[in-house]
């Protein structure tokens, strides 16, 4: 019982390092017991190089399953997300290359169509009380019509020529060594002083505050893994742009699931829709709010995938969506809703996008690449449903 | 006399910390329609369902006896063989499929694999027409009435050779058409030799069609009755006959208060409501003012709209097809919880699992989930140091039994369970707090904290709702009631006019019959 506790709190820490450990084997095998030469560089998966890749990935699908997951909290489900980020990637490409707009406004306009697109989807949910699953299925279909019409089935670059705009920085751009140490250095003395101030807040309020051990021992795990982060990064070109991205929606989704009524309001709507509407919750408003933040963390994810691809074609974007709900489901999300912690989904999009990562490294064909992550996805949920069991 | 088709003998059925049903005895002569009898809660539906296999052998205790033999009922299945069929309110028939199906539903005329369809419709016709029924065999079981449905149902247990008919409350939601209907095929049944027993609030019904009455009171029977020597107010006093403890710590501060505050808090003028828009008036022409201190209790029976009447005025239920509602001064026309709660008008549900709480999660989320606006600081981030300050002084002035306020409220107990939902809802800083059944289900210890949380809030000048199922607790613990009968008001008696006989008599609108 107690083995089972304890294998359920570091079943995804435990499962990555599993993944890890294949591919370090199966990958760097010479360049750990091979004799040396080479250093760091040679390393084929835990390279600098690779590793830089594997955020990227990791910080495009870890945005769109940060908006999934407050989707799912309450229950709902949102299967346009996919399409509709090659749609806006899409239509922000148009307009930079086609229409020779600047790269801001185009990609503002784009980030609008967006939030008008999600906020029309939460309305008719709520209002018309049609189900999420077939609004957004129609949403999956119409915004790939629109998107392929957008793009005229083209390939569309997100950059004129070879110049570089704010847009193609997305993922060419990366932070120089020095800005991103003195980034991470800022990043976390603000976390110690947050963490000083809570304990602090809950003493003022004659509150139990527990022993220190564990505010220090947090605060260690963040310099740490930040430093370890930054430079990695630094060794190959500094910290990616959309790692940043990565961390500014994670922050935020993790202030409004756990510091903001609205957060508390998507667990209540997801553990008893009933009870949230008695409790004088506004139950459509909070709805409506969950797809309009789906609607900008799909822009987001549009913006970066499309960016990283270079330019924007027919397949972008695509089945990107049951990425971003598999993630969420790996990372202990509920999909009957109430369930589920911004940390988990993180772990959750880690435990993917490095099984998507290793597996291209290791030249395993697409065919075999979709099975794996299938099984992958269900020998997960089989887990955490016997973990769960008392 | 004939030797009876059916004997219940010395049945005790315990649940989880009740009795529901202390040592019955009940016999049923063959040809007869046998009227049961008794208040909300008085072990009807237990009693049917023992009869009917859905509690099966062996978990309870005395004799059930079929032709005088010894009957062991594991299952429903069981029971029909012996040839009882129990009819509740909730019609065990299926709505997208077809009259004739829903007939043989289970059992479909078969030709090799294949159902026959033919022969099913050319069955399911026949039996219709000689019940005298002027229904399609081939329509959809949705496209039909209430009334018709419970026909249906009759038609299949009679082709399956039920001899012993069991309707629980057949009547409770039929018009009076449908009702004279169904009682004369009843009384055609009885002709040919069908026994029956017959469940219903409607003693008018109960005369008009039965041969005797049994009467049961808090699980236990009290008496059976032949018809012909009875009369209403004879049965209401068989089915109260109890007497009221002090149980009820009820300190009345209505006096003093009501005083000062000649203005009702809550005044409710000739309102209407209807389940939603287009439908009939459930809620009829309901008026009644509530003052500060006061606690105004609303009785009546199963299905009279008093759950209702609290849903509708707290923003969660109906159509609102009349009247006036005015709150603390201000016209309240557009109720939704949300501005109720604003308003200082909070409802604490009858289903607390459904409605109450969220299940998954710690006490303290609950307790605050309303309140959430009370800690809210700059950039919309809640304060949880004072959240947690708050909950805790909820948890322990209302003495939540357990280890903390991180407990998930799922694992709690009834009683505790109750004690969060109302923490939810007086954390608000309500000024009117309607309770809808507040004690059910929980223990006595329980009961008790939630009476003195009652007089707590009308010291304090609140004003408070109470519905209860319990006559005694409805009686003990109110200054004033009002009794609901099919969604209007059935009487209204102040403290010195109460008694169970008058109170039972207006809920069944026999208001003049005690």
């Amino acid at each position: 019982m107690k083995l089972k506790a304890l294998l359920k709190t570091f079943s995804m820490p435990l499962a990555l390092a599993g993944i890890w450990l294949f591919f370090i084997w199966k990958l760097d095998h010479d360049a750990i017991f091979g004799d040396g030469q080479g250093g760091f560089g040679r390393f084929v998966f835990l390279g600098p190089r690779n590793l830089t890749h594997l955020m990227v990935e990791f910080s495009i699908i870890g945005t769109l399953a940060l908006g999934m997951f407050m989707i799912l909290l309450t229950g709902q489900i949102d299967l346009s997300v996919g399409s509709g980020a090659g749609l806006i990637g899409g239509i922000a490409a148009v307009l930079i290359f086609e229409h020779q707009w600047g790269a801001a406004p185009a990609l503002l306009t784009a980030f609008g169509v967006a939030m008008v697109l999600w906020t029309l989807m939460g309305t008719l949910i709520v209002t018309q009380r049609m189900p999420s699953f077939i609004i957004t299925l129609g949403g999956l279909l119409i915004f790939k019509g629109l998107f392929w019409r957008v793009i005229n089935n083209a390939t569309v670059p997100v950059s004129r020529g070879d110049e570089e705009n704010l847009y193609s920085r997305i993922t060419t751009y990366y932070l120089p060594a020095n800005v991103g140490l003195l980034l991470i250095g800022v990043i976390v003395l603000v976390s110690g002083i947050l963490l000083w101030r809570t304990r602090a807040a809950r003493a003022a309020s004659g509150l139990t505050t527990g022993s220190v051990a564990r505010p220090v021992a947090q605060f260690i795990g963040i310099a740490g893994v930040s430093y370890v982060i930054v430079s990695v990064c630094n060794h190959f070109h500094g910290l990616p742009i959309t790692l940043l991205i990565l961390s500014c929606t994670a922050v935020t989704v993790y202030f409004l699931t756990k510091h903001t009524p609205f957060g508390r309001y998507l667990y209540a709507i997801g553990g008893n829709e009933e009870a949230a509407v008695l409790s004088g919750i506004s139950v459509n408003r909070v709805l409506v709010g969950a797809y309009v933040l789906m609607g900008a963390a799909t822009a987001l994810t549009g913006f970066m995938t499309t960016a990283y691809q270079g330019s924007s074609s027919t397949t972008v974007g695509d089945l990107m969506e049951l990425d971003a709900i598999a993630a969420c489901v790996i990372g202990g999300t509920a999909l009957k809703g109430g369930r589920g912690t911004v940390w988990g989904v993180l772990f959750g999009t880690l435990i993917m996008t490095s099984l998507l990562n290793g597996m291209t490294l290791m030249a395993v064909e697409p065919h075999n690449k979709f099975m794996a992550r299938g099984f992958v996805l269900a020998l997960a949920v089989w887990l955490d449903i016997r973990l769960s069991r008392p | 006399m004939p030797d009876p088709i059916l004997e219940a003998r010395a049945l005790t059925k315990r649940f989880p910390g009740v009795v529901a049903l202390k040592d019955v005895n009940f016999d049923l002569l063959p040809g007869e329609i046998h009227a049961l009898c008794g208040e909300n809660g008085a072990g009807k539906s237990t009693l049917i369902k023992l009869l009917g296999g859905i509690y099966p052998c062996g978990s309870y205790e005395g004799e059930l006896r079929v032709d005088e033999k010894t009957a062991a009922f594991c299952s429903i299945r069981d029971a029909e063989s012996a040839g009882i069929a129990v009819i509740t309110q909730e019609f065990a028939l299926v709505d997208e499929l077809s009259v004739a199906e829903n007939i043989f539903l289970g059992r479909a005329p078969r030709r090799g694999f294949r159902v026959d369809w033919l022969t099913m419709h050319r069955r399911a016709a026949e039996l219709l027409r000689d019940f005298g029924l002027d229904i399609s065999p081939e329509a959809p079981i949705r496209t039909l009435g209430i009334g018709q449905k419970q026909l249906v149902e009759i038609v299949r247990a009679m082709d399956k050779k039920s001899r012993i008919l069991v309707l629980d409350e057949p009547t409770a939601a039929l018009t009076e058409q449908e009702v004279e209907v169904l009682l004369t095929h009843l009384r055609r049944l009885r002709a040919q030799g069908t026994t029956c027993i017959y469940i219903s609030h409607k003693l008018d019904e109960v005369f008009a069609i039965a041969d005797r009455i049994t009467v049961l009171r808090d699980g236990a029977s009290v008496t059976t009755l032949a018809v012909k020597d009875a009369t209403i107010p004879l049965v209401i006093k068989h089915m109260v006959g109890r007497e009221i403890t002090d149980l009820f710590p009820r300190k009345s501060v209505a006096a003093s208060v009501s005083e000062q505050a000649a203005e009702p808090i809550l005044s409710v003028r000739s309102l209407s409501v209807a389940p939603a828009k287009g439908k009939a008036a459930f809620l009829k022409d309901i008026t009644f003012d509530l003052r500060a201190g006061e606690v105004l209790g609303f009785g009546g029976l199963m299905g009279a709209g008093r759950t209702e009447l609290l849903m509708h005025l707290f923003g969660a239920w109906g159509h609102r097809l009349g009247g006036k509602v005015t709150l603390r001064g201000q016209p309240y026309a557009r109720p939704c919880p949300g501005e109720s709660i604003r308003r200082g008008l909070v409802l604490a549900s009858e289903d607390r699992r459904r409605y109450g709480l969220i299940l998954e999660q710690e006490i303290g989320f609950n307790l605050s989930l309303s309140s959430l606006r009370e800690f809210t600081r700059l950039g919309g981030r809640i304060d949880a140091p004072a959240e947690q300050v708050r909950n805790q002084q909820f948890f322990e002035s209302l003495r939540v039994k357990a280890p903390g306020q991180h407990v998930r409220a799922g694992t709690l107990s009834g009683g505790n369970q109750q004690k969060v939902v109302l923490g939810k809802a007086l954390m608000t800083g309500p000024t009117v707090v309607m309770l809808d059944e507040p004690t059910r289900g929980i223990d006595v210890g329980a009961k008790l904290e939630v009476y003195e949380l009652i007089n707590r809030l009308t010291a304090e000048g609140k004003a408070v709702i109470l519905v209860s199922s319990e006559l005694p607790e409805l009686m003990g613990m109110s200054d004033r009631v009002l009794m609901l009968h099919e969604g209007a008001i059935g009487g209204e008696f102040t403290r010195a006019e109460f008694t169970q006989e008058r109170l039972l008599a207006a809920a069944m609108g026999h208001a003049s019959a005690a």
